[in-house]
């Protein structure tokens, strides 16, 4: 599947407009230079490119940076820590918050719309227009952010899931026998949570990574999605390459791993 | 519930210290040091091999150049050079260096290590964009008669010779450091990706201040790099950057409100937004648009139609001024007071159209051929005032009874079609005018050059008025007499007010922010603005 | 009243305000009155106007129609793609469904962008607005089905082994009947799906704006209105703009509201 996306990407970005075509163009100072540089790539088909890529990579090379002229590792690895260090500060945040929440709008007779109403408003503001109004109001910072809306998501699994937990036979009966809902919680509930774990992951993964590149271009954080930004608007092919096969795999792991859990709960 | 308190303190004592975390801070400052920020990584340090705009400026602020362009009073001084002087027929320039010249490690600069930078500038396998300057730099030959007289021999005169050596590094003959090691008043001593550039002070800069001093004052200079406007004057206004070198019109009332005194406009600069029809032959446009815009009276007639007033009221916030022409009157020396310049007229805009064969049916206007008068505008996203120019003009053409879409793409799109495909309509873009002596602007004139960009590339120029704008620009190239100079750029200026090849919509006014703190700002109309005098620059309170 | 009917109460309300908006004498969208930009309320402008004149109140009604339209056509096409590809995946052979399913993946693992670029730029530059808005949502919709098609497989798969399916089967069935049957029992599955889509499209048609891919001007859509809010200077100069985003979370709660279990 991996070989698919960087052959798919390659396609995509190369025949995109505006592959063959530089901002310097445009500035006689320097239009000679970008000219000469890109009729020496116009010259490349589409399969030397390919194999060139592919080749590349089989290697362990990723390749060198069209923009910066850099190899694309260099680019990427103080990155990869920036990136990382985000996604597990809002992962562990959101789910925190989401646990939270979850555990105190379940746990009541009917379903607290007192919870439910900040996740679905959560839910409904984009990415984009969240960050812009924290850097408006001066606090809150990326972590805040990611943490907000993956929180409003998780939110809602947890929600349901331990709603239906509450609502086993075998802990009604329980409840109506009396035993304390502290008792019931640490015995029955959250252990009924433990294999969704993984189905939570793979949904928090892929909602952080996707909510990734919108947060980091507008605060402005040195990762991984203001690089694939840059590399997409720049036309800057083996960089979105290396960038989209890591979120692929990623993602990739994410559903393998919800589906070994979902397999071993079923088992 | 003890569980529902216990829940929600731990909630609070989550979400608190989440909350105070502001967004990413810029790094501190270190004494005496000046903070600024430029828009992307220097794609290179190597001052011979500049060719974008960031890494020019890391060049400007570390280079030692024989020849510095006052960008003030815009004459050419002596910098590293003591004096120059150019034979009558241009071929021949002489440079006599300064005495006792050293550069930042403290070897000391001779005319070796000048010849040298010249000669590496010059080589082929350096791909130097300067040397395109030389016209052709492989037949220039350079030597050094003595310790500190170089000597520079031309096969041919270069109008403004003295601005090229703007541009030359003069580098330690054999070690070239790519910044590390500089005649300038700086020189690069960090360099960290995505994040900043740092610059240290020259111990050794030869340049001293009226009392003695030795400049520059500031201990150092750190370049963020941060493209995000709101993050910039963010900061800005929390004292961690000291200036912001160009400020969006949008963002200006803001910064005047939060911090008055701070946001300045300077005035007109030297740069164009226009307009221009696609008249190339080659473009896939049917027969019957490209005869539309190849028609004098049509393009006029747009010009007539939009109202510029509305342009630089609404889209620039009063930041700008209307154009006629592409020379802007802060290019003191070559503006034509005396222009005769469409200006906005809708009934003789109506008039002339009729006068050429197009009719009104009803709301909708049709060309001579029957055709309904319907085209596209081009423009670039991410430039907020262009996209309001664009939806101004539309409705102002539609006063005329033509339809007008106004389509943005992304600039590499947008070029591939103006390079490259030359499918396209209409486009509307700034033209960025560094160098206000037009000889700069031969590229976009010439008919025969890629950057022609109405019709590019032309083999042998379509039009008798392109003809003749070639014909004087080439002399304005070849001439040594100003009076010669000035006439044949005056009458290439009333050929395009005549036939609006370019339609010129406004001046971008100069809008930058200072730090109530820095001290020594002198701004200037030629870029970089604020910090051409960066040596005698400071912030108030250090030593 | 169940949330459901509640809310889907909610949305006629607003879509009947918007219509009446528009209908109102010399209601624009488009026309620029130069000079009252970024006016206050007043009984001409109950909204104000935007940065170029134009009536706000006007261009969201306007934005809502138009992005309300779009999203219920695109999230309509997508299920219906999602119901056909997941559907053939899990009755077809093996390898069908597991090739499908890995299209899939890899779909969802392209960036996108440049397909809609490449879509932008192939169209021709003279497009009036409303076709590059049903252009745009078409896209759209291409690039959704992907996410719909495997909570899709899952079901039919789960159908497949269902107790009244073998009975079918077993008793002589042809595929093309059973297919009849399917549908209905998918239905549970898929009208879900598609009320969750519709907001996952106004919302990627607001972040397309951002992007200059979306709807040109002067046809107003809340990408291009969301697009004012990242200018902090603007937000000085009138509370108003905060309206089309006030208005897009209470739109998106109420079909939240209608996709929500009873």
């Amino acid at each position: 599947m991996i070989l698919l996306v960087m052959v798919g990407t390659t396609l995509l970005v190369r025949f995109a407009p505006g592959y063959l075509s530089d901002a310097r163009e445009m500035d006689a100072r320097y239009a000679a230079v970008a000219r000469a540089e890109l009729s020496a790539e116009a010259s490349h088909s589409i399969t030397q490119m390919l194999r060139a890529e592919l080749g590349g990579w089989m290697r362990g090379d990723s390749g060198v940076s069209r923009e910066f002229n850099v190899p694309v590792w260099v680019l990427i690895r103080p990155r990869l820590a920036v990136s990382g260090r985000l996604l597990l500060r809002g992962i562990a945040l959101a789910w925190a918050l989401a646990l939270c929440a979850s555990l105190l709008s379940s746990a009541g007779r009917r379903p607290s719309l007192l919870w439910q109403a900040p996740a679905a408003i959560l839910l409904a503001v984009p990415a984009a227009a969240l960050a812009t109004l924290c850097l408006l109001v001066n606090s809150g910072g990326p972590v805040l952010v990611m943490a907000l809306l993956l929180a409003a998501r998780d939110f809602k699994f947890l929600h349901r899931a331990l709603r239906n937990a509450w609502l086993d036979p075998h802990v009604l009966q329980a409840r109506a026998q009396g035993v304390r809902p502290r008792h019931l919680l640490r015995a029955h509930i959250l252990p009924a949570l433990l294999p969704q774990l993984g189905a939570l992951a793979s949904l928090s993964i892929v909602t952080a990574l996707s909510a990734l590149v919108p947060i980091e271009v507008i605060f402005n954080v040195p990762g991984l999605g203001e690089l694939a930004w840059n590399a997409a608007i720049n036309r800057d092919l083996p960089v979105l390459l290396a960038v989209t096969m890591i979120m692929a795999v990623g993602v990739t792991c994410a559903s393998f791993g919800s589906h070994r859990t979902t397999a071993w709960r079923e088992a | 519930m003890r569980v529902l308190r216990l829940t929600l303190l731990a909630f609070a004592a989550l979400l608190l210290p989440m909350a105070r975390t502001a967004a990413a801070q810029a790094a501190a400052r270190r004494p005496g040091e000046l903070v600024w920020t430029i828009g992307y990584d220097p794609k290179t340090f190597d001052p011979a091999k500049v060719d974008d705009q960031e890494s020019e400026t890391v060049r400007y602020l570390t280079a030692g150049v024989l020849l510095r362009f006052n960008r003030l009073t815009q004459q050419v001084e002596p910098e590293l050079a003591q004096s120059w002087t150019v034979s009558p027929d241009g071929r021949t320039v002489r440079f006599t260096l300064r005495p006792g010249l050293e550069f930042s490690d403290g070897s000391s600069l001779t005319a070796r290590d000048a010849v040298w930078s010249l000669r590496r500038v010059l080589l082929p396998a350096t791909k130097a964009p300067v040397a395109e300057e030389f016209l052709a730099p492989g037949k220039v030959s350079v030597e050094a008669v003595n310790d500190r007289t170089v000597v520079v021999h031309l096969p041919q005169r270069v109008i403004g010779i003295g601005k090229v050596f703007d541009e030359i590094a003069i580098e330690p003959a054999g070690r070239p450091s790519e910044g590390r090691i500089t005649s300038g008043p700086f020189f690069v001593s960090d360099y960290l990706r995505s994040q900043y550039v740092r610059l240290r002070r020259n111990p050794h800069f030869f340049r001293h201040d009226a009392a003695g001093h030795a400049l520059p004052y500031a201990s150092g200079i750190r370049l963020d790099i941060l493209e995000n406007t709101e993050q910039q004057i963010r900061l800005f206004l929390r004292g961690d950057y000291d200036l912001i070198d160009s400020l969006p019109p949008d963002y200006f009332a803001l910064l005047a409100k939060r911090s008055p005194g701070s946001a300045r406009d300077l005035g007109p600069s030297l740069n164009t937004e226009q307009m221009w029809f696609n008249q190339s032959p080659s473009s896939p446009l049917p027969d019957w648009e490209k005869s539309w815009f190849r028609s004098r009276a049509f393009r006029v007639a747009v010009s007539q139609a939009i109202h510029r007033d509305d342009l630089a009221r609404i889209a620039y916030d009063g930041h700008a001024t209307p154009a006629y022409s592409f020379i802007s009157p802060a290019n003191t020396v070559w503006y034509d007071r005396k222009l005769m310049a469409p200006h906005t007229d809708v009934a003789a805009a109506q008039a002339a159209l009729a006068a050429a064969g197009f009719h009104r049916q009803g709301s909708v206007l049709l060309g001579p051929d029957g055709h309904p008068v319907r085209f596209s505008i081009l423009t670039n996203t991410g430039n907020a005032a262009r996209s309001k120019m664009a939806t101004l003009i539309q409705q102002d053409l539609g006063a005329l009874g033509m339809q007008v879409t106004v389509v943005t793409l992304d600039f590499p799109a947008l070029i591939d079609r103006l390079m490259n495909t030359q499918n396209y309509e209409a486009c509307l873009l700034g033209l960025e005018n560094v160098d206000p002596d037009p000889n700069a602007m031969m590229n976009l004139w010439l008919s025969s050059s890629p950057n022609h960009q109405w019709s590019p590339s032309e083999k042998t120029p379509a039009t008798p008025w392109e003809a003749e704008i070639d014909r004087l620009m080439n002399l304005q190239a070849s001439t040594g007499s100003d009076t010669v100079r000035r006439q044949a750029v005056d009458r290439v200026q009333q050929i395009v007010a005549d036939q609006q090849p370019f339609i010129y919509l406004v001046y971008p006014n100069l809008l930058v922010a200072v730090s109530p703190r820095l001290e020594g700002v002198e701004p200037a109309v030629l870029e970089p603005h604020l910090t051409w005098n960066a040596d005698s620059l400071q912030l108030r309170g250090t030593p | 009243m169940s949330l459901r009917r509640g809310a889907l109460w909610f949305l006629l309300c607003l879509v009947l305000a918007a219509a009446a908006a528009l209908c109102r004498p010399n209601a624009s969208y488009s026309y620029q009155n130069r000079e009252a930009t970024l006016a206050g309320t007043s009984w001409r402008y109950p909204a104000g106007t935007d940065d170029l004149g134009r009536d706000r109140m006007v261009r969201v009604a306007a934005a809502l129609l138009l992005s309300l339209v779009g999203s219920v056509a695109a999230a309509a096409i997508t299920t219906a793609a999602a119901a056909g590809v997941g559907s053939l995946a899990a009755f077809g052979p093996a390898a069908v469904g597991w090739s499908a399913m890995l299209l899939c993946d890899v779909f969802l693992a392209l960036p996108w962008m440049f397909l809609l670029m490449m879509v932008r730029s192939a169209l021709p530059l003279t497009t009036s607005p409303a076709h590059s808005a049903a252009v745009t949502f078409l896209v759209l919709a291409a690039l959704g089905w992907p996410a719909c098609a495997r909570a899709v497989y899952r079901g039919a798969v789960a159908q497949r082994t269902s107790g009244w399916m073998l009975h079918a089967r077993a008793t002589g069935l042809h595929p093309a009947q059973m297919v009849r049957h399917l549908l209905p029992n998918l239905l549970p599955l898929l009208i879900p799906q598609f009320l969750v889509s519709i907001p996952a499209f106004v919302i990627a048609e607001a972040n397309l704006g951002a992007l200059g891919l979306g709807i040109s001007e002067p046809l107003p859509s809340w990408g291009g209105m969301l697009y004012e809010l990242n200018n902090s200077a603007m937000l000085l100069e009138t509370r108003w703009v905060f309206f089309p985003l006030a208005l897009l979370v209470v739109v998106l709660l109420a079909l939240e509201g209608t996709a929500a279990e009873a």
